[in-house]
């Protein structure tokens, strides 16, 4: 036993070799580097920030889970990057890019003279390798099902060393978005494993630094298992500041992994971590109480989440669930979901639940989506006596101790199923059964394992209702086909439709296809709006509230732009850096 | 330890035990109830001087507002006292079922509040939370234990008793169950039972299994009592004289293995009630809003919570009174504690 | 060496039960490893499915069952579907800080409770014996749930400790007594949660060990000639009370790599908690298949020791 103690001691003890940080390389001529006009900053210092969780691999082709992703972000780079900020698409590797007439062809324009982060150049070859290997079955890669336009997939063709071309099935309204977040794979890397079929094994956590490049700007330096993850800066990065310096400005970047979203809160506050990704509304309000001085805090207002709750109007025949079937008869009537909707107290989900960090919710998207939202969207109060009277409308009745019945004299009684894992929404379930309750309805909360839930709510459809979220992804419309088409496979309150069910819902995926393949963005959003009335007036979904993007920062850090966008603090991570007058805590 | 000590920990624990059953009545309002507009209102202060230095005899509470001052703060509102009151009427309870009442011990009136400890995070009152919860904890500790005990009596005067191959077989299955993640068995019960039954029958049903698991370790006790039993010598001259081993058992086996049954089930019941916490650290407690004692400590790992409001610790204290008067009786009924959870 | 032979041959059957019977559970829970991508609104079931066929969770129980078990015996302990690497990479290292938190939490335990507890037999009944058994009842009432949160709030109050991890963000450029240094500080706040959680159990057993002992016909002739109490208890008492101990110490030993999953994922201390804790609600079937095997290990290893003190130690007992 001793022996085996010692020996661990002297495997964590043992002196690594402490390397200086990689300086940025001086920008060669006929480098075509990108110059980020605003920001100047100081070279040096170390970033640290607390994940949740540790991340699972280095694959960007494979990588699903959010902490993953979060690493990941920062090693690699894409063709066409949505600014965080603006919303809006700009050039990031591809230079420029050009679309066909006809909106089925784009052709992109490569930097000339970029290095990957190993110091191999990059070219055409590396982006046709990514797309091909991306859309490869065996590759798996959950990023796949965003190339596949109209039925096909993207075709990507190398024009010459520094040009591709982009072939769609169809046109499709703000394509160049779809290219945010590829990452470009290096081909002089990966070329041997997806040649084997085994690109989705490549590159584990336990890849040695060597052995892994990309084109973002910090590239793998260390990593503990359990422990931490270190990233140096990558010295051949495609970006310079305004003083055509070359970035990042940060030596490294360490990420530590906390286990709890609590445990990243309380290595924030006591100052181990710099950054706080995203805080939910009542340990924001905590830190903001337990010393508000030693941090940077800001409330970025609603972000593009949309939690709600959904009815189950499954096709259920054949599933065996005669129970359900009999409660669908309330959820399948509108006046049912609308008495629900104005029974609703939106105000305090927001209150209490968000301690006031965000808005409640009529529609599908939130307000946090500037250019999207429709703002006529009407926003009725919370009404019992309303409700009631619309209930009164559709048939249901009242027992002398107020028991809601309905037509046929059944009690009107149902479960909402939550995840366990998701305080908020749990806790906006608690409210909601007060609310109904108010009503007459029975409504018991039962909280799942996460697993299981996605297992009724997908798979067995046995359960009657659920509060879940959905819309962290893009702004734009196009990121939210598989909720509202009624194929698609979000489209979670009646799933696996093959034709539509309801009128309104074949007028949605009518709306929906057509802004898909309309080019022009007024139209665009006319079309869009249209799509959120419909939803508005049918309810498919009760739509709650829309938490706020909360984020934190050391005080000193500099270009902290953070956005409502993910990833809400580290877009920017090349620009930032610690104002070298600033306290020394580290 | 002496005898008059041993009573008054005996009589500490029934009223322990007295509490959580009459939670209706002694708690002053519906554990469900949601005060909106006062979500983690402080415990409430009893005066008996007024705003006017007037002293009155009844104490009284004053109502509570926002306080401007600070962004989620409270502060009392003078202008009207609330004096305490005895035998009120309030929210519906249901004291057995199908007998229900009214009858709180106390309250006062509204828009006053009498929330001895504070609210949680939806402004219901935690008093009522702890009182009902203590309800759903202590059966759900009771209910495991007597599963886990019953099992275990069985199965290890059996292996004890018969010995050879049968105890081995036993004891071999004791050990695999002491190895086995049964946190699945949990997840996979929840998940096969339907929705629509009442979480509080759920949960009861999830704690029944913990128990039937738990059997193994009173099993290896209570096998080794009837081991050492089974060798003394007025049994083996009982058994000389051609007992049945049905009348051995009744008579010179299990009474001896009551002690250590009793024993343990002094040191299973907080144990069990302690794993309902965990239970609910991973989601597989009993929903919301019925309030149990696992429930609301889970509340205390958030962040916000820990740091800011002290009053809900309340069901950790609970908690810790609760074991430490079950270990005291243990050892004052026993006079020596033998073996202990590990 | 038939006695060598039976006992290696009753632990392989107890592994492999062990493995067979988690396995059946893990089955019996609803999803699989790629369940919640079906939450992901970017990817369709298709993808999904495709998924789940690729990585062999489309085949029968039995087919799966021995895909695990091939690769476990091969040392890679199974293929983790959440690194998509095998399972020897990502559980070693983590055992290993699980163990260098474990061990001298062990240790601690024992040096502290040992004294205490005979300690606490010699005055049976006073006071410095009621007070050690108030004191322990109230610890075994705390959830270690609970002893980690006020210890971390102790932490994020004064600042004298680290809030979690094992190391500083950049104690690779340390030196090594820096780094030493920086350990011990990151160690302090998860080994008390440790102590303070098992202590109580181990002190009580030593107690009523001792207090068994104590009352043996040996001890009263003993003590009947006028022997010194404190020569009585080490020379008398505590050999008689060995028994049992060796046999508890043995299964401190199991609980090695399990007693602290919980302190470790609250105090973020790299260890197997975390990686355990990730892997059940990821469903990452063959890291927890492997991780029950290596607890199982140990369980039967501890067992094994004890029983071999003790042969060493009781000339009663000979195997």
């Amino acid at each position: 036993m001793r022996l085996g103690v010692s020996c661990l001691l002297a495997a964590l003890f043992a002196t690594l070799p402490a390397g200086a940080a990689a300086q940025p390389l001086p920008i060669a001529a006929g480098e075509e580097v990108l110059v980020e006009r605003d920001g100047s900053g100081h070279y040096g210092r170390r970033l640290v920030v607390a994940l949740r969780a540790e991340p699972r691999t280095f694959n960007p082709a494979i990588a699903a889970d959010a902490p993953s992703r979060e690493v990941i972000g920062r090693m690699t780079g894409d063709l066409i990057h949505i600014n965080r900020s603006t919303q809006l698409t700009e050039a990031a590797l591809a230079r420029g890019w050009t679309r066909s007439t006809d909106g089925r062809e784009y052709t992109l324009t490569l930097r000339k003279g970029i290095r990957f982060s190993d110091g191999q150049p990059f070219d055409a070859d590396d982006v046709v390798f990514t797309f091909r290997a991306m859309l490869d079955e065996r590759t798996g890669a959950p990023q796949r099902d965003l190339l596949i336009v109209g039925g096909q997939p993207v075709r990507v063709t190398k024009v010459d060393a520094h040009t591709v071309r982009v072939a769609l099935a169809q046109p499709y309204a703000a394509a160049e978005r779809l290219f945010d977040s590829i990452a470009i794979l290096p081909e002089h890397l990966l070329a041997g494993a997806y040649a084997r079929g085994a690109l989705a094994e490549a590159w584990p956590l336990t890849t040695s630094a060597g052995a892994i490049a990309g084109l973002g700007p910090y590239r793998l330096k260390e990593y503990t298992a359990g422990q931490r993850l270190v990233l140096e800066r990558n010295p051949f990065y495609w970006k310079a500041d305004a003083a055509k310096r070359r970035l990042p400005y940060m030596d490294e970047i360490v990420f530590l992994f906390a286990g709890t979203e609590d445990a990243q809160i309380i290595r924030f506050q006591s100052g181990e971590s710099d950054i706080l990704n995203r805080a939910s509304a009542d340990n924001f309000t905590a830190l903001a109480r337990n010393g508000s001085a030693r941090h940077r805090l800001e409330d970025l207002g609603p972000g593009l989440e949309y939690n709600f709750l959904v009815f189950n109007q499954n096709d259920l025949s054949g599933k065996g669930l005669p129970q359900i079937e009999s409660r669908q008869r309330w959820f399948g009537d509108l006046g049912f979901r609308r008495a629900v909707s104005r029974a609703v107290d939106r105000e305090s989900i927001a209150r209490l639940v968000y301690r006031g960090r965000a808005v409640p919710l009529w529609g599908n998207v939130s307000p946090g989506n500037r250019r999207w939202v429709n703002a006529s969207i009407a926003r009725p109060a919370r009404s019992v006596s309303e409700a009631r009277a619309i209930l009164k409308t559709s048939g249901f009745s009242w027992r002398p101790d107020g028991a809601l019945l309905d037509q046929q004299g059944q009690r009107v009684a149902f479960t909402i199923v939550t995840s366990s894992s998701n305080t908020q929404r749990t806790e906006m379930a608690t409210l909601v059964q007060a609310d109904l309750k108010e009503l007459g309805m029975d409504v018991q909360v039962v909280p799942l394992e996460f697993r299981a839930l996605v297992d009724r709510v997908f798979q067995t459809f046995d359960y009657d209702a659920s509060i879940l979220g959905l819309g962290g992804g893009d702004a734009d419309p196009n990121s939210e086909m598989s909720v509202w088409l009624s194929t698609g496979s979000n489209h979670l309150w009646r799933l696996g439709q093959k034709t539509p069910a309801t009128a309104w819902e074949a007028e949605v995926d009518r709306l929906m296809a057509q802004q898909l393949v309309t080019l022009d963005s007024r139209e665009r959003k006319r079309l869009f709006d249209r799509v959120q009335e419909l939803v508005a007036e049918q309810l498919p979904f009760i739509f709650l509230a829309a938490p706020h993007i909360l984020v934190g920062a050391r005080p000193d850090l500099g270009n902290f732009q953070p956005s409502v966008l993910d990833h809400y603090t580290l877009w920017n991570v090349d620009r930032l850096f610690i104002q070298p007058d600033g306290s020394q805590r580290r | 330890m002496t005898r008059g000590r041993a009573r008054a920990l005996v009589v500490v624990l029934a009223a322990l035990h007295l509490l959580v059953l009459l939670a209706g009545f002694v708690a002053p309002y519906d554990p469900v109830d949601q005060a909106r507009a006062l979500p983690f209102a402080p415990p409430v202060r009893l005066h008996v001087i007024d705003a006017d230095g007037r002293f009155h005899p009844r104490p009284f509470v004053y109502a509570l507002v926002p306080d401007p001052a600070t962004a989620d703060g409270y502060m009392e509102d003078r202008s009207r006292r609330f004096p305490v009151q005895m035998m009120v009427r309030g929210a519906r309870y249901s004291v057995l079922p199908g007998l229900e009442s009214n009858l709180h011990l106390v309250g006062v009136e509204t828009p006053g509040r009498l929330f001895l400890l504070g609210t949680d995070g939806f402004g219901r009152d935690l008093l009522s939370r702890l009182l009902h919860g203590g309800r759903v904890s202590v059966g759900a500790g009771l209910l495991a234990t007597l599963s886990a005990l019953l099992i275990g009596m069985v199965l290890g005067t059996v292996a004890g008793f018969s010995g050879g191959r049968i105890d081995g077989g036993v004891m071999w299955a004791a050990n695999l169950f002491m190895a086995v993640p049964w946190l699945y068995l949990l997840f996979a019960a929840r998940a096969a039972l339907p929705l629509h039954i009442d979480t509080r029958a759920t949960f009861l049903l999830l704690v029944t299994v913990l128990g039937v698991v738990g059997w193994a370790r009173p099993a290896r006790l209570i096998r080794g009592v009837v081991l050492s039993a089974r060798e003394r010598t007025y049994v083996l001259a009982a058994r000389g004289f051609g007992a049945n081993p049905l009348y051995l058992l009744r008579r010179h086996l299990l009474p001896h293995t009551f002690g250590v049954a009793l024993t343990q089930a002094g040191l299973l019941v907080p144990q069990y009630i302690l794993a309902e916490v965990t239970l609910s650290f991973l989601g597989l407690g009993v929903g919301e809003p019925t309030p149990s004692w696992g429930t609301m400590l889970g509340s205390l790992q958030q962040y916000d919570v820990l740091t800011s409001y002290w009053w809900m610790f309340a069901p950790a204290v609970a908690l810790v009174v609760t074991a430490v008067t079950y270990h005291a009786v243990t050892s004052a009924v026993h006079g020596r504690i033998r073996l202990v959870t590990t | 060496m038939r006695v060598v032979f039976r006992y290696v041959a009753r632990s392989l059957i107890t592994l492999a039960s062990v493995s067979v019977f988690s396995f059946l559970l893990l089955e019996l829970a609803p999803g699989d490893f790629f369940t919640d991508l079906r939450a992901e609104t970017r990817v369709g079931p298709e993808t999904v499915e495709a998924l789940r066929n690729q990585y062999g969770l489309t085949r029968s129980p039995l087919a799966r069952y021995w895909q695990w078990l091939q690769s476990f015996v091969s040392g890679d302990l199974g293929f983790s579907l959440a690194h998509r690497a095998p399972v020897a990479s990502v559980l070693w290292v983590r055992a290993g800080n699980t163990l260098l938190l474990t061990v001298p939490a062990l240790l601690v335990t024992w040096a502290l409770a040992l004294p205490l507890g005979i300690w606490a037999a010699r005055r049976r009944g006073r006071w410095p014996d009621r007070l050690c058994g108030g004191a322990t009842s109230t610890l075994l009432a705390l959830p270690d749930l609970l002893v980690a949160l006020l210890l971390l709030l102790l932490a994020l109050r004064t600042g004298l400790f680290p809030t979690g991890g094992m190391l500083s963000p950049g104690a690779e450029d340390m030196s090594v007594t820096a780094r030493v240094r920086d350990f011990a500080a990151h160690a302090f706040l998860p080994l008390c949660a440790l102590v303070v959680t098992t202590l109580p159990a181990v002190f009580r057993h030593v107690r009523a060990s001792m207090i068994e002992a104590a009352g043996a016909p040996a001890v009263q002739a003993a003590r009947g000639l006028g022997i010194r109490p404190s020569r009585l208890t080490l020379r008398f008492v505590l050999p008689l009370a060995a028994n049992p101990l060796v046999s508890l110490a043995g299964l401190s030993i199991a609980t090695l790599l399990s007693a602290s999953l919980l302190i470790e994922v609250v105090m973020s201390w790299p260890g197997l908690g975390p990686l355990l804790v990730e892997a059940l609600l990821a469903k990452d079937v063959h890291v927890v298949l492997s991780a029950s095997m290596l607890a199982t290990g140990l369980l039967v290893l501890g067992n094994l020791a004890a029983d071999l003190t003790l042969v060493g130690i009781d000339p009663r007992i000979r195997a």
